[in-house]
């Protein structure tokens, strides 16, 4: 049987963390929170596809908000004007979103380093333009979009619909975990470490580099799916250029080579935004991009890792402590 | 002579105006170590970028077990077993030495995105046989003990042997091995003249690029000489050593 070595205390903090995110929409505990931890729950989404394309293969996507607008707008579209069911809507935007990624994937990932950092840079200005021309409501956007619900049940309340988005964003999570530790994942890394080997090594790097950007615009458009059904309005601005920026600052602070660093990136950057850097009103973009250098200067590979780091750190002194004692 | 587990005919490859392989014709045989050697530029790296798939031939054919390659990217040609090694080594830095070597049994296996994402069966199954096998490849380059370090921080000489042992995890039948002495001291040049005789008692045919003339004498029981682009002698090592345009060619004299 296959097993991991992983030491004791991960599967403790895991624990601890897994009870506070069930914990924390009930009254006895941090109510006041769950609108925003459902939007940390959705950036997560994006963000774990992100890290996915850039921390292990390489490949630079500065357009991913576009890929959750696409999500969206699909299914904003077909609920709203077409009177489908949502859940089909949801389904039907992430096949058309992974169709139309496929699509661009084989021309744009000819592109290399900061060429294709530009391309995707292009693709995510596009689609911002046709969602202010050509979707509902144009720039200013449409609202009374549906709720998601199962039967008579329905997601109709933010207590409701933080377990929903949880829910999706954890088994993503697990799912991308999963891929990370295996063949697939191996190629995937093999091709950041040298596109020239794998490809020897009988890895099919540009079929790799699609497959893989197909499956994160996939993540990206069911989040963009739960997000119109969340706050039932959707308009353009959302999906702009800043909001890829800020995933790249998401999948960066998290930890571009780590998937559950997504959770930390997007809590973190999100607790920036919404809490803290509102005050700041259009300065906040000087502050993420300060953010992005002090990160890439004092913790290259992240939050997630470094506080893994210091609390090791910690463990071993303590335990020296003990042993001297 | 059996037949030639890999043929050149008439190979050339021009880049805009420079001719950097002219015309060369090559029979290697199965089961036989062999060398190609020429000065600075005589165009050895090129010939192995033709032969695996990195250029394509801008003329002639290259035939593998009697089969024309055509275009065949350099993936398809690693499943068929044809790899190849780096001059620059070209170890995945973001991976331990043990993963570097599981990834070399990418083309031995086959599950998917799929597979892997909901952690099926068949992924565990295979990961199993993926795991057993990088560590024995592992343990025939002797870098056994090494597996849990990450691959860079290695010393050169190891790297080397790593990134063969991750060739082998392939299970190729023709290796091709691009300058592996280089920058070897005189121990792990004899380790690794060992390590590819005993990768021919595995029975895989050996095609090695390498500059270090004593390795290649010792080793190799066929050279073939390039100059220029084109191949101007071949024959054993003692044959080779002896003839006249090749004790040109790297003396730098006239020849007529």
């Amino acid at each position: 049987m296959l097993k991991r070595f992983r030491p004791k205390w991960q599967h403790g903090a895991t624990a601890v963390l897994l009870t506070l995110l069930v914990c924390l929409p009930f009254d006895w505990f941090l109510p006041q929170y769950t609108t925003l931890m459902i939007f940390i729950g959705l950036s997560t989404m994006v963000t774990v596809g992100l890290c996915l394309l850039m921390g292990y293969t390489g490949q630079v996507s500065l357009g991913q908000a576009a890929f959750y607008g696409t999500g969206a707008y699909i299914s904003a579209a077909l609920t709203k004007t077409c009177g489908f069911n949502p859940w089909l809507a949801m389904l039907l935007a992430a096949a058309g979103t992974g169709a139309f990624a496929f699509l661009i994937g084989y021309p744009i990932f000819r592109l290399k380093g900061n060429y294709l950092a530009m391309a995707t840079l292009g693709l995510g200005l596009i689609l911002y333009v046709l969602f202010r021309q050509l979707g509902p409501g144009g720039p200013s956007g449409t609202g009374d979009i549906d709720i998601l619900s199962i039967g008579s049940f329905g997601f109709d309340t933010p207590f409701r619909r933080y377990f929903l988005v949880w829910g999706f964003c954890l088994v993503i999570l697990v799912i991308s975990q999963n891929i990370v530790n295996s063949r697939t994942g191996r190629a995937l890394r093999a091709i950041h470490g040298s596109e020239a080997a794998a490809e020897s090594l009988g890895i099919n790097v540009s079929q790799f580099k699609v497959k893989i950007f197909v499956l994160s615009a996939i993540y990206a458009s069911l989040a963009g799916s739960l997000f119109v059904h969340h706050l039932r309005f959707v308009s353009p601005q959302s999906f702009d250029f800043i909001a890829s920026v800020k995933l790249v600052v998401m999948a960066v602070i998290g930890g571009l080579a780590s998937v559950w660093g997504a959770i930390f990136g997007a809590g973190t950057t999100r607790l920036l935004s919404d809490e803290i850097l509102l005050r700041f009103g259009e300065w906040d973009v000087v502050i993420y991009g300060l953010v992005l250098m002090l990160v890439m200067i004092l913790m290259p590979d992240g939050l997630f890792v470094w506080l893994k780091g210091v609390f090791e750190n910690l463990r071993t002194r303590l335990r020296q402590g003990k042993v001297e004692t | 002579m059996s037949e030639p587990i890999l043929e050149t005919r008439g190979v050339s490859k021009a880049f805009g105006g420079l001719v950097a392989v002219n015309k060369v014709d090559m029979a290697i045989e199965p089961g036989r170590i062999t060398a190609i050697i020429g000065p600075n530029g005589a165009g050895k790296t090129t010939l192995f970028n033709l032969v695996t798939g990195v250029y394509a031939v801008t003329e002639g054919e290259i035939h593998f077990r009697g089969k024309p390659l055509r275009k065949s990217p350099p993936h398809k040609r690693a499943k068929m077993g044809i790899v190849r090694t780096f001059q620059n080594v070209q170890l995945f830095g973001n991976m331990t030495a043990m993963e570097n070597v599981m990834t070399g049994q990418h083309p031995r296996s086959s599950y998917g995105f799929l597979e892997a994402a909901l952690r099926l069966p068949k992924s565990w199954r295979e990961e199993e046989d993926i795991k057993l096998r990088a560590m024995k490849y592992l343990n025939i380059v002797g870098l056994g003990q090494y597996a849990r370090h990450n691959a860079l921080s290695l010393p050169l000489g190891q790297q080397k042997l790593l990134a063969i042992a991750r060739a082998l995890a392939t299970e190729p039948q023709l290796l091709l091995l691009d300058e592996p002495g280089a920058g070897l001291n005189t121990l792990e040049k004899r380790e690794l003249s060992d390590l590819i005789k005993r990768i021919q008692e595995m029975s895989i045919t050996v095609l090695l690029v390498e500059h270090d003339m004593p390795l290649v004498m010792g080793l190799a029981e066929w050279v073939i000489v390039l100059d220029s682009g084109s191949k101007i002698a071949e024959g054993t090592a003692a044959q080779v050593q002896k003839d006249q345009k090749v004790i040109a060619a790297y003396l730098g004299e006239e020849t007529d």
